[in-house]
């Protein structure tokens, strides 16, 4: 299965973030398209019944912050994996701590893979690797340019 | 001199205290003038009479069988009622306390039991009012300690709602700051490629030394700066996140293992023990009742400061141990202990608090290992305290509830 045509889909509250997170993913070589959710219900909502151009059936790869009001992203995380429907949807947290009851709640939960802010695109690449997706979603730009990513 | 012996009868007569003779029917046989003062029966009202007048109704058939049961025995003398408080009966019927001694003889094959009693109502009224005493203090130890839990309780919450705050805040100090440090690495990122631009050869060279310039001396060094700083607030803001957490993540105490808690810390520094030349050794350590990671947590901080502050013009020698017992009971002690470079008595009381460093040069850190330590002691009910003279060396002592062995 080809995951060129998934979309991630990014929940994010804070602008900042959103925007750094959308340029590492560049820099990582993704070209997939990203749309951003800005609360948890906004991200269930797109999970659920889809937007405009982008139906509920798309493929989708979530990179879910865990702090965003009204409902949280640990809340996403557990009301997506009791639902079969949406179980499968690779989820990665996005966390501006690293506390280990957080982490931990969220393994329970079943995220794949759990990433602590500020996000460099080294911890995407690790965070596709471990998902099994890298090379799949991965298009290395041939040219070089200033958002190739150096080692 | 020696008295006569018709005389003796008269010392016996005029002694204070009372003297009551009965004989083995229990018949008073003598009874002395101190014995009327406090009876208020004359001689001859009593004497043939049972010893039971002078007892109260109430503890008669008692009082009979203890003195039939010292008639029969070995003992010769002994006092009743020296701690309780045996009760007499006078003339008039009032009853009172007395001490009593008696003692037997046998006079021409018969046992005759003599009492010397003496009017124990003011003993009895000091006693009393020595207990009530007591009772009084007693009850003010009580209604103090009960204050003071409940002032314990009060600061415990008010540490809480502290440890509740600085966790919220640093919190939400960690968004604002991670659009900083991402921000800044890519201002980083995006000189680095304009200086990689001004190689391009249609640059005229001397706007590119100018860039050049700008770009190294003002741009970059200024993104440093920030990022060093930057770097820095995250440092500190994740040491105030991790005493925070320290206070509130839930324990599961057991009984626990601390040589074997020990030895894993000491495992885990070993690398840095050896590079160092560091010789640890491991005490006997007797078994604690706390949480694991908690545990392991105080050590970890303890022996990593040890092989820290070490002084490098002598080998480093680091030394855990316990102390032997006879620490207070149901606790124990243990210490890790050093050779390093001291801390000045100065200081000794800032050491336990957040974010204080002494030696900055000497190793990284933010100087919360400490802070935590003291709160997770706290939190385990023991306690902690530092030993040290600068130049020779630092022992930390602590204690931990006792593990059932
Ligand atoms: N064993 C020791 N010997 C000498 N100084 C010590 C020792 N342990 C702690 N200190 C001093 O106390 C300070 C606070 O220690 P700590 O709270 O562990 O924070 P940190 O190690 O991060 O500085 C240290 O910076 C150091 O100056
Ligand atoms: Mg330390």
């Amino acid at each position: 299965m080809s995951h060129e045509s998934m979309t991630i889909l990014l929940a994010e509250d804070d602008d900042g973030h959103a925007q750094l997170i959308e340029r590492n993913l560049k820099r990582a070589g993704f070209v997939n398209r990203v749309v951003r959710a800005r609360d948890g219900q906004e991200t269930l909502d797109i999970v659920r019944t889809g937007r405009e151009g982008l139906p509920p059936s798309s493929q989708f790869l979530l990179l879910l912050d865990i702090n965003m009001p009204r409902i949280d992203g640990v809340e996403v995380l557990r009301q997506l994996k009791a639902d079969p429907r949406t179980a499968r949807i690779p989820v990665i947290m996005l966390t501006t701590t690293d506390d280990p009851r957080e982490v931990e709640r969220c393994y329970q939960y079943g995220c794949s893979v759990y990433i602590t802010k500020p996000v460099r695109y080294e911890d995407f690449v690790e965070a596709l690797t471990r998902l099994g997706m890298f090379l799949e979603i991965v298009k290395l730009p041939s040219a070089p340019n200033g958002d190739r990513p150096t080692p | 001199m020696r008295i006569p012996p018709e005389r003796l009868a008269e010392i016996l007569d005029v002694a204070e205290d009372g003297i009551v003779t009965v004989d083995s029917q229990h018949q008073i046989v003598l009874f002395n003038r101190g014995a009327t003062k406090i009876f208020g029966y004359d001689p001859a009202e009593v004497l043939g009479k049972s010893l039971d007048v002078l007892i109260p109704l109430a503890s008669r058939g008692v009082h009979r069988g203890h003195v039939e049961q010292f008639a029969r025995g070995p003992v010769v003398s002994r006092t009743m009622g020296e701690r309780r408080t045996v009760t007499g009966r006078r003339k008039d019927g009032t009853e009172f306390p007395v001490e009593i001694t008696i003692s037997k003889l046998i006079v021409e094959g018969e046992i005759l039991l003599t009492a010397i009693i003496r009017d124990a109502e003011d003993r009895k009224k000091y006693e009393d009012a020595l207990l009530r005493l007591n009772q009084d203090l007693e009850e003010r130890v009580r209604a103090r300690t009960a204050e003071l839990a409940e002032r314990n309780l009060q600061l415990t919450q008010k540490t809480e709602e502290n440890e509740m705050f600085v966790y919220s805040v640093s919190h939400d100090l960690r968004s604002p700051l991670v659009n900083l440090e991402g921000f800044s690495e890519e201002l980083r990122i995006v000189v680095r490629d304009l200086q990689r631009l001004l190689q391009d050869e249609r640059i005229p060279g001397d706007l590119r030394e100018q860039l050049d310039a700008l770009f190294a001396g003002g741009v970059r060094e200024s993104i440093d700066f920030i990022r060093t700083a930057v770097g820095r607030l995250s440092r500190i803001i994740d040491a105030l996140l991790r005493l925070s957490r320290a206070g509130r993540v839930v324990y599961q105490t057991q009984v626990l293992n601390v040589g074997a808690i020990a030895r894993r810390v000491v495992d885990a520094m070993r690398k840095t023990a050896d590079e160092k030349k560091v010789e640890v050794m491991i005490g006997e350590l007797p078994p604690a009742w706390g949480d694991p990671t908690a545990v392991e947590q105080v050590f970890a901080n303890l022996i990593g400061n040890a092989l820290n502050y070490l002084d490098t013009s002598r080998p480093g020698r680091v030394e855990v141990g316990a102390l032997p017992d006879g620490s207070p009971s149901g606790s124990h002690t243990y210490f890790v202990r050093d050779n390093g470079i001291g801390i000045p008595e100065a200081y000794q009381s800032k050491l336990f608090r957040a974010l204080q460093r002494l030696h900055p040069d000497k190793a990284p850190g933010e100087g919360i290992g400490l802070a935590i330590v003291r709160r997770v002691l706290e939190r385990l009910g023991g306690t902690i305290r530092v030993e040290s003279v600068v130049g020779e060396g630092t022992t930390f002592y602590f204690t931990l509830p006792a593990g059932s062995q």
